[in-house]
């Protein structure tokens, strides 16, 4: 089970900072996913409410049509100041058939942008969110490459941890010569959107957002990497594969990461030799690499380490799992 | 209290048959309340002398949560029919099947569904939930299709025995076929048998043979029911007959609808 398309679409859209996301519906629908950006935003650094709005619908705009109703909600967010508004259907404005996409075409002061969101048409939270990344991407034009940019596609923005991926991920462009130019889409405002012709490099939160990463190589010229490094030699890779798109040299970046590495193991040489199970997914691949990495072995009646979701980003996140790995071996020795 | 739904291809003379019907029940002393079910709102309109009586979703559009009272949506026509217009929402947005779930609602809250007989007149082809309201739990226990022996009126006629078995199969619906009313379009000379056929092949039985007579448009022209503008004639007569055997009709089925190929050869040997 996944949630809605129309909180994966919300995750995104409420990560531009000066626009407005109209959830075109009847209340519930924009107030409970407003909840749930709400609390998963506020455990971050600032608490600022999302904003959504709704268009209220009752039960006499789903019989005579809810396009006017609209119309008035973005002329009450234009009111606002506001530098572009998103407007997402709910299941019911799709099932009568509202014709939205007209409403955003007429000429209105900001960008008004139309998302396809209807839960019920398939797909879940991630089809939405890929979805809407998408739209998004589409309101640039090819420009001339920003030296040295490399820009953020689709970051987990309801993710723990969104921060500390961002943190580790610049350190590691930094030590290629290489700097984040745009979190598409996080912290970000409507005019920002239009950079994201301008990256030398686009990199992936994860391979699943792929038809996003062809639609920037296809539209703007940007090469992709598809995905955020995973474990210690997951990074390594990733250094490389960053700098074999764009041709440039990665030795040192590679051997100081190396070192970096090394000097993270010393800290838990503790750990060594300590029995530990993985519950059933032994298969994944990337647990059993930091296990034999800490000198751990597995058995069936060995600590029980939580598995870390989604996997750690880069160094910094196997670091971050190591710690809560021992903390977990401290309290149950 | 009968309640009686006109389910039909569009165009075909629901309105003009349950407007003549409604005249003959209440010709008859009957206390009778007509509520046209199709956005086209002009069920009632030779009742009310060619007025267009404001629809319930009309007075619903203009006042929001403002309470609504009987005597805003409830008129009263010839031989004080009580006429009642759902209507719906333009043509092309909104949803005119939740527009009818949203009247009927209103009109239990009005505790306007009341009389000896209520006569639903419905929109052709059940095309969604909404439309399948009057057959509904509480309302229309008994439904009469309006056909002319034209292949396309049949198949619509087919489609709403296929909504009526399958409420049938809800344990707890009480809609049941009353019959089928053959309204002459002139196709061929063989209309009448193969309706009468149609009708017992789906397990019911025809009612009534309503020839296509200049009447009905005369009277159209001066705003009447048949039974208002030529009370005499045999038109009206007619209804009559018709008016009488529905009020008789003790037999009740569980159609059997037919599959098309069926249907188109059945079409066939009566061409
Ligand atoms: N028996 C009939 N003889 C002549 N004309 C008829 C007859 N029944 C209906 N009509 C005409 O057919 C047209 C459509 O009828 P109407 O009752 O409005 O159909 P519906 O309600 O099924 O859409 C009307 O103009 C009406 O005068
Ligand atoms: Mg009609």
């Amino acid at each position: 089970m996944e949630g809605c398309t129309i909180l994966g679409a919300l995750s995104v859209t409420t990560g531009v900072k000066d626009a407005l996301s109209i959830v075109h519906g009847p209340n519930g629908c924009a107030h409970h996913n407003f909840s749930l950006l709400h609390a998963t935003l506020a455990t971050d650094t600032d608490s600022r409410f999302p904003h959504i709005v709704s268009t209220h619908l009752s039960e006499d705009d789903i019989i005579f049509g809810g396009e006017e109703a609209l119309e008035r909600a973005i002329r009450e967010g234009l009111e606002r100041d506001v530098g572009g508004i998103f407007i997402l259907n709910t299941c019911i404005v799709d099932t009568i058939g509202d014709d939205t996409a007209a409403v955003c075409r007429k000429s209105w002061r900001v960008p008004v942008i139309y998302l396809p969101t209807a839960g019920f048409l398939g797909g879940g939270f991630s089809r939405g969110m890929l979805n809407a990344l998408q739209t998004l991407a589409i309101h640039a034009k090819p420009r001339e490459k920003v030296p040295r940019a490399v820009s953020l596609i689709g970051e987990k923005n309801l993710e723990y941890e969104v921060e500390e991926n961002y943190t580790e991920i610049s350190r590691l462009l930094e030590s290629l010569g290489l700097h984040v130019y745009l979190r598409f889409v996080r912290d970000i405002t409507i005019a920002d959107l239009t950079e994201i012709s301008r990256s030398g490099l686009n990199i992936l939160r994860e391979p699943e957002l792929m038809p996003l990463g062809d639609l920037l190589r296809q539209r703007y010229g940007t090469p992709f990497v598809d995905r955020f490094p995973r474990g210690f030699i997951g990074t390594l890779t990733f250094l490389q594969d960053v700098a074999r798109t764009l041709g440039i040299p990665c030795e040192d970046a590679v051997a100081y990461e190396m070192e970096h590495q090394t000097r993270v193991l010393a800290k838990f040489q503790d750990l060594e030799g300590i029995a530990v199970h993985l519950g059933r997914d032994t298969s994944n691949s990337f647990l059993r690499e930091m296990v034999d990495l800490l000198g751990m072995f597995e058995r069936n009646d060995g600590i029980h380490l939580p598995i870390p979701i989604p996997e750690p980003v880069g160094t910094g996140g196997v670091e971050r799992l190591f710690h809560h790995w021992r903390r977990t071996i401290c309290a149950s020795l | 209290m009968r309640q009686i739904a006109l389910y039909g291809k569009g165009g075909i003379g629901k309105s003009t048959t349950a407007a003549n019907l409604s005249a003959a029940f209440a010709e008859r002393g009957l206390k009778v309340l007509q509520i046209g079910c199709d956005p086209k709102h002009d069920s009632t309109r030779m009742l009310m002398h060619g007025a267009n009586i404001p629809t319930v979703l009309d007075l619903v559009r203009e006042r929001g949560v403002e309470p609504i009272t009987p005597h805003e949506v409830v008129f009263l026509g010839f031989q004080d029919v009580r006429c009642v217009e759902a209507g719906g929402p333009e043509p092309g947005v909104g949803c005119a099947g939740r527009g009818i779930i949203a009247t009927f609602q209103l009109l239990e809250k009005l505790e306007a569904l009341e009389g000896d007989v209520v006569v639903y007149d419905v929109l052709g082809d059940v095309v969604c939930g909404g439309f399948a309201m009057p057959m509904r739990e509480g309302y229309a226990e008994e439904v009469y299709l309006v056909t002319s022996g034209e292949l396309m009126s049949l198949y619509a006629a087919n489609n709403i025995c296929k909504a009526i078995a399958r409420l049938a199969r809800h344990g707890r619906s009480k809609c049941r076929l009353g019959g089928v009313i053959c309204n002459s379009a002139n196709t061929h000379p063989r209309e009448q048998e193969l309706v009468e056929e149609f009708a017992r092949r789906i397990g019911s039985a025809l009612m009534g043979f309503i020839p296509r007579d200049r009447m009905v448009q005369l009277a159209e022209l001066h705003k009447q029911t048949v039974f208002e503008y030529a009370p005499t004639s045999k038109q009206a007569q007619i209804y009559r007959t018709l008016a009488v055997s529905i009020l008789e009709n003790g037999s009740l089925t569980i159609p059997i609808p037919l599959e098309t190929d069926q249907l188109e050869t059945l079409a066939l040997a009566y061409i």
